[in-house]
């Protein structure tokens, strides 16, 4: 277990979602190891002893966007509901606990939320996270929980403004010097058409790194594909992408094999793009700046309630086309393939970027790299329109 | 606080019948399903199954009737003839639905009619009815017969003549398979159950129901192992078969190795090729896993094609769906059936052939010459042969399709299951194989301890609710305890369903342990320690360490609060229960 808080520590630090030295473990086989800080692990172990579940992580997010939003929740409000995709599908809404309920009993009050949620916000702690079977899903939830907050707070920042002391001042400091703009630059591709089944599995587990490294993904999330022949090598589902020795699965076009039953949720969208535009290579991130843009529609009365699944119109994001439509057997996987092959890319509303190389990863991560930039620009430029671009105070 | 429920309590040795209510704490305490069954059978778990006074118990649970998905479905509870342990096993269907729709939450069946009886509900009443014709039947002829009164469950020859794998047959195909439950119903002269209930079962918080019920189809929808391309609502269960090949895990000759090259004659494809595999399963359930052919017969799951195939050395598709055919007929587990052969085969020297398997399964079913013994099950089979160390079996339970040697934690849950040695236990096979909700390392133990703890904890809750542990290749019990919120109108989190799911796993533990099973009882077969597996394609299938073996058991008992020879430091645990 001890391997596996330093292994899961150090996945925290290098993906930048929590603060360093501000993470706690706990984890309990026949006896609770706790490891990290010693107030977050204790805190951890406190919380893990009161629920049937193996795994507990509390951790300082590296942002302070997740306690901004408990801030900045009404008072009636006792949990976060981002409409994300992440959030949508798996945590549903992420409960949160002010200061002043952590006072008598924090781990008690904690661990009656975590009973039926699988990560909550604590206002002055952060977030804390459970893994019900293994360690690696509090991490996994820990994730979910920093990267839906992010990209709410993204939008809710543009859509209020900043309304608590201090909170400009700390976005431009996050703006200004802890967002470097996502680049391709200095990573080394192989040139396609690949072939050899080696140095297929070889690329695809050198470029699920760097989408990881590059702040195009939170690890745990996103998939990666290449097509040789009537073979498609998929990351599997539930692989982190920098972590994918192992875990590519060959599944063939025609379904005559069902062995790749573990293969990515999203093997038919990846299916479907390699028949409809004959791209070799297909990398699906998310990352943030365009899943939050993703999420903002200028359409006045449109009818539609449920947009993320159920908007028709295709977008545009600059020449990025924009579809709705549910992960796995959901709708992406129809609304994908008809607009991405002229583009090479796509945003799927709330969730992702899927993008395409024609004969290898290069063009599709660059591509990657560009809409995510765009994204931005396009994302600062409305905050700063919104709020005149040299204010700074707290509005 | 849940609802109220009623039970009726049937005595074929009377011929009474009485509707009651439950009593609102075991409900509170143990849901329905398996639980409430469990329950049931205290004060009688320690009689032989075949006692007359020993419970035959139909429990649906507080989901059935509602439109939370997998829900329609049922436990029966007894006690084993096979096993010796307490049994439950779940069945989908009409049936659940039904008998929920009759104002009913389950039925106690006790005593002995003295000739062939069927028991026939209603939402007016129920009555006991003279199945004298009926006796002998196969389950069509059965289910037909008792058409005109609603949706049937009935025992086919095997369960009349005692066979120790006899099924209780759901009148859409659906098994009660698994510990010869239909032989128990057999020795009280049952031959069906029929139940046509009209009455709609009562929403508390529609909404609520609704929301969760959208939230796990989300889940369900993002699973690739559910609705996947490659998933089990297109290729049913035996979408593992390639899985387990490719796995180097497959059960192959009775178990001495762990690949069959021919396995692709019986995967999923396969089988849509040969017999066109339509969308076929459980009544109401939006995944629809099992799968029918063009003719409208039901074809096989991944146990059955892997153990009538793989296990025997066969890989004649049409000769493993005829297998299936005539379990189903008669009324046999498929599991057992087939790794009963499987072990008499490689004790005579010679597994059986294609042709040979369907009329051995009939004079097992009519215990027929060799069929007389081969009955008995794999190990007394064993046993009776000599050769004991040949019976692949957990407390005399045959072992399902897994390899132990591949996946360490479904090693150790065939040792901890209550029910010896089943895969749906603890399912780890969901995390080792299928990644879901996250993947572990198989070929390790550690940690394995707590997780399989927790899972059958968890599993023994769905079982209760009732609900469908293939939901959960997608959904957790997140969703489930807002779907029973939204029933019942109470507020259930799924740390209260776990706990109720640890209290249903100690009961029977503690039941097992009465009936007089210890630590040894929760072993594998000598083969998984000393004999390797099937390597290859870069996979290394040792034999289990026997050591590390024994040391996460200890850690089991530990974290389930057990002594570490498996005891109960409390023998007074059950009188401390509900
Ligand atoms: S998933 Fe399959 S077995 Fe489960 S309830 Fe649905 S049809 Fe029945």
């Amino acid at each position: 277990m001890r391997d596996l808080i330093e292994k899961y520590a150090g996945k925290l630090a290098r993906d930048r979602s929590a603060a360093p030295g501000r993470i706690g473990f706990a984890a309990n086989d026949d006896a609770m190891v706790e490891g990290g800080a010693s107030d977050l692990s204790r805190l951890s172990s406190d919380v893990l002893s009161r629920l049937s579940c193996l795994g507990m992580l509390a951790a300082v997010p590296s942002l302070p966007f997740p306690e901004y939003l408990v801030r900045r929740a009404a008072a009636d409000v006792a949990a976060l509901v981002p409409l994300d995709t992440e959030t949508r599908t798996f945590l549903h809404d992420i409960p949160f606990v002010r200061k002043e309920e952590l006072r008598a009993d924090p781990a008690g009050r904690i661990a009656s939320l975590l009973s039926a949620r699988k990560g909550v916000v604590a206002e002055g702690i952060g977030i804390v996270a459970a893994g019900p079977v293994t360690l690696e899903q509090a991490y996994i939830h820990y994730s979910s929980v920093f990267h839906a907050c992010y990209v709410k707070y993204l939008l809710d920042a543009l859509r209020d403004g900043f309304r608590l002391p201090g909170e400009a001042e700390a976005f431009r400091a996050f703006r200004e010097e802890r967002l470097p703009a996502p680049s391709a630059e200095g990573l080394a591709f192989r040139p396609g058409p690949l072939g050899a089944p080696e140095e297929v599995l070889a690329e695809i587990r050198d470029v699920g790194r760097y989408t990881v490294e590059r702040g195009l993904v939170d690890s745990f999330f996103g998939n990666i594909s290449y097509r040789v022949g009537d073979t498609i090598y998929i990351s599997q589902t539930a692989a982190s992408l920098d972590e994918l020795s192992g875990c590519v699965d060959p599944v063939p076009m025609d379904n005559r094999s069902t062995a790749g039953i573990t293969a990515s949720s999203e093997l038919l969208a990846h299916r479907r793009i390699y028949e409809a535009t004959g791209a070799t290579a297909v990398l699906h991130g998310h990352p943030k700046f365009a899943v939050a843009m993703s999420m903002l529609c200028d359409e006045a009365g449109c009818p539609v309630k449920d947009c993320w699944k159920d908007c028709l119109r295709v977008r545009m994001l600059g020449d990025t086309p924009v579809v709705a439509g549910e992960i796995g057997a959901g709708g992406l996987a129809v609304r994908v393939p008809p607009v991405i092959g002229a583009p090479g890319k796509a945003i799927v509303y709330g969730h992702g970027v899927f993008a395409v190389g024609r004969d290898g990863f290069e063009e599709a991560f660059r591509s990657m790299v560009a809409v995510e930039n765009r994204c931005r620009e396009e994302y600062f430029r409305r905050l700063d329109a919104r709020r005149g671009p040299g204010q700074s105070k707290s509005e | 606080m849940l609802p109220r429920e009623n039970i009726l309590v049937v005595d074929l040795t009377s011929g009474r019948t009485r509707r009651e209510e439950i009593p609102p704490e075991l409900l509170h305490a143990y849901l329905g399903g398996r639980g409430l069954g469990v329950r049931l059978l205290r004060g009688r778990h320690t009689l032989p199954p075949y006692d007359p006074a020993m419970p035959l118990i139909f429990a649906t649970g507080p989901l059935c009737g509602t439109a939370a998905p997998t829900s329609a479905r049922l436990s029966v509870v007894s006690r084993s003839p096979l096993t010796g342990t307490v049994y439950d096993c779940s069945a989908g269907g009409r049936f659940a639905w039904r008998l929920r729709a009759s104002g009913l939450l389950a039925v106690l069946v006790e005593g002995r009619s003295p000739r062939p009886v069927a028991l026939a509900i209603t939402s007016a009443g129920e009555e006991i009815v003279p199945a004298d014709a009926l006796w002998g039947m196969e389950i069509g002829d059965t289910v037909r017969a008792l058409s005109s009164r609603g949706s049937v469950a009935a025992i086919g020859p095997a369960g009349e003549n005692g066979v120790l794998f006899a099924n209780v047959m759901m009148g859409e195909g659906n098994a009660v398979g698994r510990g010869g439950l239909g032989a128990v119903m057999g020795s009280k002269n049952l031959k069906a159950v029929a139940v046509d209930g009209d009455r709609r079962t009562p929403v508390a918080d529609r909404d609520r129901l609704d929301r969760a019920r959208a939230d796990a189809m989300r889940l369900f929808r993002a699973s690739p192992v559910i609705f996947g391309e490659l998933g089990i609502a297109a290729f049913g269960t035996p979408a593992l078969v390639d899985l387990m090949r490719q796995r180097r895990m497959a059960p192959t000759e009775n178990f001495r190795r762990t690949v069959f090259e021919e396995s692709s004659a019986y995967s999923g494809p396969a089988i849509r090729a040969a017999y066109g595999a339509r969308k076929d399963g459980c009544f109401g359930c939006p995944i629809q896993c099992k799968k029918s052919g063009t003719d409208g017969r039901h074809l096989p799951e991944y146990e059955t094609v892997s153990h009538f195939g793989a296990l025997n050395g066969i890989s004649d598709i049409h000769a493993i769906v005829r297998s299936n055919d005539v379990c189903n007929a008669t009324g046999m587990d498929t599991i057992s059936a087939a790794a009963t052969l499987s072990a008499w085969g490689e004790a005579r020297g010679r597994f059986p052939s294609p042709d040979e398997v369907v009329p051995l399964l009939r004079d097992i079913a009519a215990r027929r010459g060799e069929g007389g013994l081969l009955a008995e099950g794999s190990r007394r089979v064993a046993e009776a042969l000599g050769r004991p160390g040949l019976s692949m079996t957990v407390k005399s339970l045959e072992l399902p399709a897994y390899d132990p040697r591949g996946a360490y934690g479904m090693a150790l849950a065939y040792c901890t299951s209550n029910r010896g040695g089943c895969h749906l236990r603890a399912y780890p096979i969901s995390h080792e194989i299928l990644r879901k909700p996250v993947a572990s390392d198989r070929f390790s133990f550690s940690g394995k301890a707590r997780m399989i703890k927790i899972a059958e904890d968890v599993n023994a809750a769905i079982d209760s609710l009732v609900a469908c542990k293939f939901a959960f290749f997608g959904a957790s019990l997140e969703e489930y305890a807002e779907l029973l919120s939204g029933a019942t109108g109470g507020h259930h989190t799924p740390q209260d369903l776990k706990a109720i799911g640890e209290r249903v796993c100690l009961t029977e533990r503690f039941y097992n342990a009465e009936n007089g099973f210890a630590r040894a009882d929760d072993g594998l077969p000598e083969r998984f320690f000393t004999e390797p597996g099937s390597s290859g394609e870069g996979i290394e299938v040792p034999p289990i360490d026997r050591a590390r073996f024994e040391e996460e058991l200890t850690k089991y008992y530990r974290i389930r609060g057990l002594a570490d020879d498996g005891s109960f430091p409390d023998p007074a645990f059950l009188s401390g229960q509900p």
